[in-house]
């Protein structure tokens, strides 16, 4: 903060940065070209031994962190930039993220679609030239021939309906928990639990529960169910009738069972947001509401709801993404089966392109495809609503 | 206050709603309690069918040391640690840049570029796979701990934008335009005067993506095979398969994978909250 300075000071470029920060520059970018050529990786003997893959990318990014900030310095010595201050600086801000985010985010979408329309495993000959060929839309027709993938469609489906009821089941139990008696927020956090747990530990402690032999359901079965009698060895057994189902060995019962698994975290979730929302609400209006003569359903439909806008919106937008994103229960849980009944596009796809002895890049990559359309419905939808907030708060 | 309070209501109301409280806290975590209860009983119990009833006797450090000591459970939580951490610092660092350049600078490309962050973070993960796992290969990085940091660090960069964006587009704009008039440059501004006035939001977002990465199962499935470099989700996965039937010990390295993200909710509640909830109570 050079308040002394002199306005044209101010705005002149200070050479001796300059040059110290071009030096700078020069210097990394030779030692990444130098660190990167396989000529110098073989001379070290790196590019055959595993371990030091590490160390050698670590090199890498620390080179390209120096390079950066050299040309940041560089940069702001110049005096075109101290005079064009707000105009450059949001790009330089911008950069590092934007670049970042684009090569591993916004350029795959685009590579993934072009590869749906290629035959590919996945793998490079010998000199590193791309191995696939181009098919065109045979991905697509392929697509449209294969029962296991309307199957995954079907459940995707189902998927979205289901988890939906996350939304009016969080809004239940958050209205049941908004009061004030004595160690209430203790509740409110417990209630919240399931979601801070990994889904996969979901799945596993749901697959457990579901298990006909030893689990939680079974158990519950054998109080309507069961009695327990001694057979002509002279041991204890159980004898159930009708049989525990077994819910995740059963075509029919699958996903459903697995959806149900995957309602516990999301409702949890969506009670946070009501309970938030809740919190939120003007006293005046209730008052208002209830010298009108409003309570219960009513004063529920017409004064809280409308107030809680904001919360079902992004109620339902995690909830639509929760439930388009569901891969890790089913991994746990099914792993797609039995015979396939329990699929998603998003665990077909991994199956199909990574899964044991398959490899089809191509293929995947049109099951993707077909996903992230599907996706892009409600993106387009919530951006359309962030736009119109953003012209409102102008 | 919705529902009306119950201390307005009548002395029975009030008492059937205390009671039911902890009833109902009972059925809604009760897959995890009795999971909990697996995980401290011998495998004779279960092999006998005392499944729910109090176990025979009480192996709390026995199943949970046969974790350790029969797998490599440390490995995979420290691998994890390995991941989630980096990732963090990373991304919110990051966003705290783009964040301002895209809250603060009123140019024509600012919304749409916000726009592409906020797009980009609701994208299938399928869709980034491939080109991804290709990526990792041709760079040399796939099957290791940066590799995979390298990937969460660009993804969560794109939720953490949104996040705080949003959250510096609340502060007082004057500030900086007084700021400026006083000549002080731009990436002063932005490091003297509004990291510490955002200091909330990064705490809410480190709270936030820390957990997201720790529970995080299908990149590191995708990206990592090794078994060494396998953090602590697939690595239970892997353990499923090897206690075949062994319950008490499955149950135990579940719960054990659960717990750092649950002592940080814990410990950083408010902060938990105020993230996931942001945008709930505002418009």
């Amino acid at each position: 903060m050079n308040t002394a300075a002199t306005s044209t000071d101010r705005f002149s470029t200070s050479a001796g940065r300059m040059v110290v920060a071009a030096v700078v520059m020069l210097v990394c970018v030779v030692l990444l070209m130098l660190v990167s050529t396989t000529g110098m990786q073989g001379l070290l003997d790196l590019a055959q031994r595993t371990e030091a893959r590490v160390p050698t990318f670590l090199v890498r990014i620390s080179l390209i962190i120096a390079a950066l900030t050299a040309a940041f310095f560089f940069i702001t010595s110049h005096s075109y930039y101290k005079r064009n201050k707000v105009a450059i600086a949001p790009w330089m801000f911008l950069s590092v993220g934007l670049v970042f985010f684009s090569i591993y985010v916004i350029v795959p979408i685009f590579q993934s679609i072009s590869y749906s329309f290629t035959r590919w495993d996945g793998l490079y000959d010998f000199n590193g030239v791309w191995t696939g060929e181009w098919v065109g839309l045979h991905n697509y027709k392929l697509l449209l021939d294969d029962p296991n993938f309307y199957t995954s469609l079907w459940n995707n489906l189902l998927w979205l309906l289901l988890f939906m009821l996350a939304v009016p089941i969080g809004l239940f139990i958050a209205l049941f928990l908004n009061q004030t008696v004595a160690g209430i927020r203790i509740y409110k956090s417990l209630f919240f639990f399931p979601f801070v747990i990994s889904q996969v530990v979901v799945g596993l402690i749901f697959t457990w529960a579901y298990n006909p032999e030893f689990g939680l359901l079974s158990e519950i079965w054998s109080w309507f169910f069961c009695e327990t009698k001694t057979n002509i060895m002279g041991n204890l057994t159980r004898v159930c009738s009708p049989e525990p189902p077994s819910i995740l060995g059963d075509e029919t019962m699958a996903t459903y069972g697995i959806i149900a698994a995957g309602l516990w975290p999301q409702i949890a979730y969506c009670m946070i947001l009501y309970l938030t929302g809740l919190n939120n609400i003007s006293s005046d209006q209730i008052e208002a509401g209830r010298l009108d003569g409003a309570k219960g359903w009513k004063m529920l439909r017409h004064v809280i709801l409308p107030q809680l806008k904001p919360a079902t919106f992004i109620a339902i937008v995690v909830t639509v993404i929760g439930a388009l994103r569901s891969f890790d229960m089913i991994a746990t849980m099914t792993q797609g089966g039995p015979y396939g009944s329990s699929n998603v596009l998003a665990y077909y796809m991994y199956d199909q392109a990574v899964g044991e002895g398959v490899g089809r890049y191509g293929y995947g990559s049109a099951i993707a495809t077909v996903l992230f359309l599907i996706m892009l419905v409600y993106i387009s939808y919530f951006l359309w609503r962030m736009y119109v907030d953003e012209m409102e708060a102008k | 206050m919705f529902p009306r309070p119950v201390e307005k209501a009548s002395a029975g109301v009030r008492w059937a709603y205390k009671l039911s409280l902890p009833i109902a806290l009972f059925l809604w975590l009760l897959p995890l309690l009795a999971i909990f209860m697996t995980s401290i009983r011998p495998a004779s119990d279960i092999a006998t069918g005392n499944v729910f009833g109090i176990p025979s006797s009480f192996q709390f450090f026995q199943n949970y040391g046969e974790v350790f000591a029969k797998t490599d459970a440390l490995q995979y939580l420290i691998n994890t640690l390995l991941i989630a951490v980096p990732t963090t610092i990373i991304s919110v660092s990051l966003a705290c840049l783009t964040g301002y350049a895209l809250a603060i600078y009123k140019f024509k490309w600012a919304l749409p570029l916000f726009f592409l962050f906020v797009a980009g973070n609701f994208v299938p993960f399928q869709i980034l796979m491939l080109p991804v796992v290709d990526m990792s290969n041709r760079l040399e990085i796939i099957n290791t701990v940066p590799g995979l940091v390298m990937f969460h660090a660009a993804f969560q960069t794109g939720f953490c934008t949104l996040f705080m964006r949003n959250f510096m587009k609340a502060l007082p704009f004057e500030l900086i335009e007084s700021a400026r008039l006083e000549g002080v440059d731009e990436f002063k501004i932005f490091w003297h005067l509004v990291l510490p006035l955002v200091k909330p939001a990064i705490a809410a977002l480190c709270v936030l993506i820390f957990t997201f990465i720790w529970n995080d199962f299908f990149w590191a499935s995708v990206l990592i095979r090794d078994d060494s470099n396998l953090p602590i989700t697939v690595g239970v996965r892997t353990l499923n398969g090897e206690f075949v039937q062994q319950w008490h010990l499955v149950s135990a390295a579940s719960l054990l994978a659960a717990v750092p993200p649950v002592l940080m909710f814990f410990a950083m509640q408010k902060h938990f909250i105020a993230g996931l909830t942001l945008g709930a109570t505002k418009g």
